[in-house]
């Protein structure tokens, strides 16, 4: 750059115009900064370089490839082997390990949690909640030790993989209303451990005890698979005010109409792996209420 | 120069004002549908569903702030400047007030459309295909009366600014239309004639040049009147201005394909959309560098011209977010920042540091000689100039520390080589910077409130004295 020229970028307004003037405005002569014209040529070097390093001509029926190498695909897969080649050891022996042998291994165990925290977030929480506690009235806990299938490994696989869906039927028309009311009366009372003989009499009779056992503790232990709920504890599935409970006795679960309960967990078996399955179990078991 | 005096009674001034009230208007609206939608990301409760949740609101607030507010902007503008640059009356006023009419019914249309959800799921091109009609039509009495003016014209050349706002209108024309090909099904309904990613391309070959012509283009040819009329000095360099023009109007068209990287999008459409963005950056900054060496040996004017102020600042921001998008197209930086807070962030330094603020310096200006009056208040200027910057800053800081922040903990796996952290634990750390994102609108808003009823009291006390004489 001449000396000229520095003097004239230093007060570019001392350059000469172009002979024009618009509304008052004139243009002048500077030319563009010497930095931006380098640029400026640079910016379509660049340009040619890249197509060089990179696929980006279109030909008739492909593009050009670029010397490179280089494709969306191949960095995508690149960067999924780098984190397969420390996770497939691990996931090797998952599948042949038995939830009693990963439970019992301190290294697969944490490997599992590891895996199964963004499975578990991106794929359960949304009902369960984050931390496995579930939603009041809707959806279960998984962070007690109550259970309506059983908490055991074995059937916490089963109940991941091909999800459940509890039965319980109306009872609105096949029992009367005073009945009902009365076994409202029991639940409410059983879940406090102050139900009487009677009330248990009347409980059997009415046919309950078919799935939520004689006892009332329900289907976690006579195993029936209905996921009856055990009614001699404080734990509500569906809620535990009058109301609530009276519901759920006159038009049960899964039942017909709109005022049926609706408690339907979906099969991740087609989503999920076996291996992230067994993962997800650990999980749900170390929540604290595994059996 | 008798004759001149004489030929500017017969300009077109009154188009120009309504369209600059109305700009002000759609400012006011925009900020106050934008702001409301950040707090519903900050607060989901106050989603109203269905016609008042973000999905529905979103679409609302992104066509006022661009086609309602930008749109009056750029049509108030350019009426104006090409009368004056060109030295003739407009070629039509019926045309002009049809043009204004027309441009306004569709606002209102889209008002009712978006909460009603009648949408063709197109970013930047909602509206539905009686509207897309309407809209091309009205572009096109804008665009025709626009060449028939400078075909009249006085002056032996075309001033630069009116080459700015012609590439706009021709290639929005072209876009627009291209991109809003659609079967209709019912009036409320149509399916774009493209599919699958062929689709996906077109509209962001559109989406970019929205921003590209539309938003960049159009504002420099703003830029080329208001900077050296507000300060009174020559343009730096004509040169520099016939190759930032062709670079840009040549360079823009190709960069589309950046916004669908590592999408189902071909490898090599991707990378030429990359490659070409970058080499977009100089061309950028040609128009940044001619306005803000205009104002060299001139600098002392920003302490008391506060109007002055605003389109420097524009100048900045504009500088700024031309390097920023191309950086953000490049792969290694696209596989971070794409689908994240940081593009949002990236659209608002240019939205509400570029575009807003070199359109309320050339409104503010517009005022003073329109009404041929001082602005009501000065110092109210001045504090519209700081809460809107404030405001701008804010906006953006919160986005960029959110977007990376959330770039980062998708990518992030543990010891193991599992993924660090879920979904929604990213969006849960995203609410602080959400909270302050939507303060920053609440400034940018607060200023636009300020500058309504600056507008407003200048209006008035300008019929006042002329009532007076």
């Amino acid at each position: 750059m001449g000396g000229v020229d520095m003097a004239k970028q230093n007060k570019p307004q001392h350059a000469s115009d172009t002979g024009h003037e618009w509304d008052g405005i004139r243009e002048l002569t500077n030319p563009p900064p010497r930095w931006w014209m380098i640029s400026l040529h640079a910016s379509w070097i660049w340009c040619v370089v890249y197509f060089i390093l990179y696929p980006s001509i279109p030909l008739l029926h492909d593009s050009t490839k670029g010397i490179l190498g280089w494709t969306m695909i191949k960095e995508y897969k690149e960067a999924v082997a780098e984190n397969d080649a420390i996770k497939q050891p691990y996931l090797k022996k998952i599948a042949s390990m038995s939830g009693q042998q990963i439970l019992g291994d301190p290294g697969m165990r944490n490997f599992a949690e590891s895996s199964a925290k963004a499975i578990f977030g991106d794929n359960c929480a949304a009902c369960h909640g984050a931390g496995g506690q579930g939603a009041p009235g809707l959806f279960p806990v998984l962070a007690d030790d109550d259970w309506l299938y059983g908490g055991d490994f074995d059937t916490l696989v089963e109940t991941i993989t091909n999800g459940r869906q509890s039965i319980m039927p109306a009872h609105q028309g096949t029992l009367d209303d005073a009945t009902i009311n009365k076994l409202a009366d029991f639940v409410l009372a059983a879940s406090q451990g102050k139900a009487t003989p009677e009330q248990f009499a009347l409980f059997n009779q009415s046919g309950c005890s078919g799935c939520h056992g004689e006892n009332a503790k329900g289907g976690a232990i006579n195993k029936l698979g209905t996921g009856a709920a055990n009614l001699t504890d404080a734990i509500w599935r569906f809620g535990g005010s009058r109301e609530e409970v009276l519901r759920t006795i006159r038009y049960g679960v899964n039942q017909e109409g709109p005022n049926t309960r609706v408690a339907i967990m979906p099969a991740f078996g087609g989503k999920l792996n076996p291996e992230t399955i067994k993962m997800l179990a650990v999980k749900v078991h170390e929540f604290g209420g595994g059996q | 120069m008798v004759a001149k005096e004489l030929e500017s009674q017969t300009y077109n001034l009154e188009i120009v004002k309504w369209f600059a009230v109305c700009a002000v208007i759609y400012l006011v609206v925009g900020a106050l549908v934008g702001d409301f939608i950040a707090w519903q990301l900050a607060f989901p409760s106050l989603n109203f569903d269905p016609h008042l949740s973000f999905g529905r609101l979103r679409p609302l607030h992104t066509n006022d702030v661009i086609f309602a507010f930008g749109g009056c902007t750029l049509m108030a503008t350019a009426f104006y400047i090409v009368q004056r640059t060109c030295e003739v009356p407009l070629w039509s006023n019926k045309l002009a007030w049809f043009t204004f009419w027309g441009w306004n019914a569709i606002i209102v249309s889209a008002v009712v459309s978006f909460p009603m959800g009648w949408t063709q799921g197109k970013e930047y091109a909602e509206l539905e295909w009686p509207i897309d009609i309407a809209i091309a039509v009205v572009w096109l009495s804008y665009m025709g009366n626009f060449i028939m003016t400078i075909a009249n014209r006085r002056t032996s050349h075309i001033y630069v600014a009116n080459w700015f706002f012609l590439g706009m209108m021709i290639m929005i024309t072209y876009l627009h239309v291209v991109n809003s090909l659609a079967v209709p099904v019912t009036m409320t309904k149509s399916y774009s004639i493209f599919s699958g990613v062929q689709d996906a391309m077109i509209q962001w070959w559109w989406g970019h040049n929205a921003v590209g012509f539309f938003l960049t283009a159009g504002f420099l040819g703003i830029m080329y009147y208001f900077i050296p009329k507000q300060v009174n000095l020559p343009i730096f360099s004509y040169r520099l201005s016939v190759l930032h023009f062709w670079a840009l109007m040549f360079g823009y068209v190709w960069l589309g394909a950046h916004h669908l990287q590592y999408t189902a999008l071909p490898d090599w459409a991707g990378s030429l959309g990359a490659a070409v963005s970058i080499a977009m950056i100089i061309p950028s900054w040609g128009g940044a560098i001619n306005g803000l060496m205009t104002l060299s040996g001139a600098w002392n004017k920003l302490r008391d011209d506060y109007v002055l102020r605003f389109m420097v600042v524009s100048l900045a921001f504009y500088a700024m977010s031309t390097f920023e998008g191309p950086v953000m197209s490049v792969k290694t930086v696209n596989a971070l920042s794409h689908y994240t807070d940081w593009t949002i962030g990236h659209v608002h330094s240019g939205a509400l540091g570029w575009v807003a603020m070199v359109s309320i310096g050339a409104i503010y200006h517009l005022l003073t000689r329109l009404w041929n009056t001082k602005i009501h208040s000065e110092s109210l200027v001045n504090t519209h100039f700081w809460i809107h910057t404030i405001g701008t800053v804010f906006y953006v800081c919160a986005m960029w520390v959110s977007g990376i922040m959330q770039g980062l903990m998708w990518r992030a796996t543990d010891d193991y080589g599992n993924l660090t952290y879920t979904f929604a634990e990213s969006v849960a750390a995203m609410h602080p910077y959400y909270v302050l994102r939507s303060v920053g609108g609440l400034l940018v808003l607060a200023g636009a409130l300020i500058m309504l009823y600056n507008v407003v009291m200048t209006i008035r006390g300008a019929g006042r004295s002329a009532a007076r004489a």
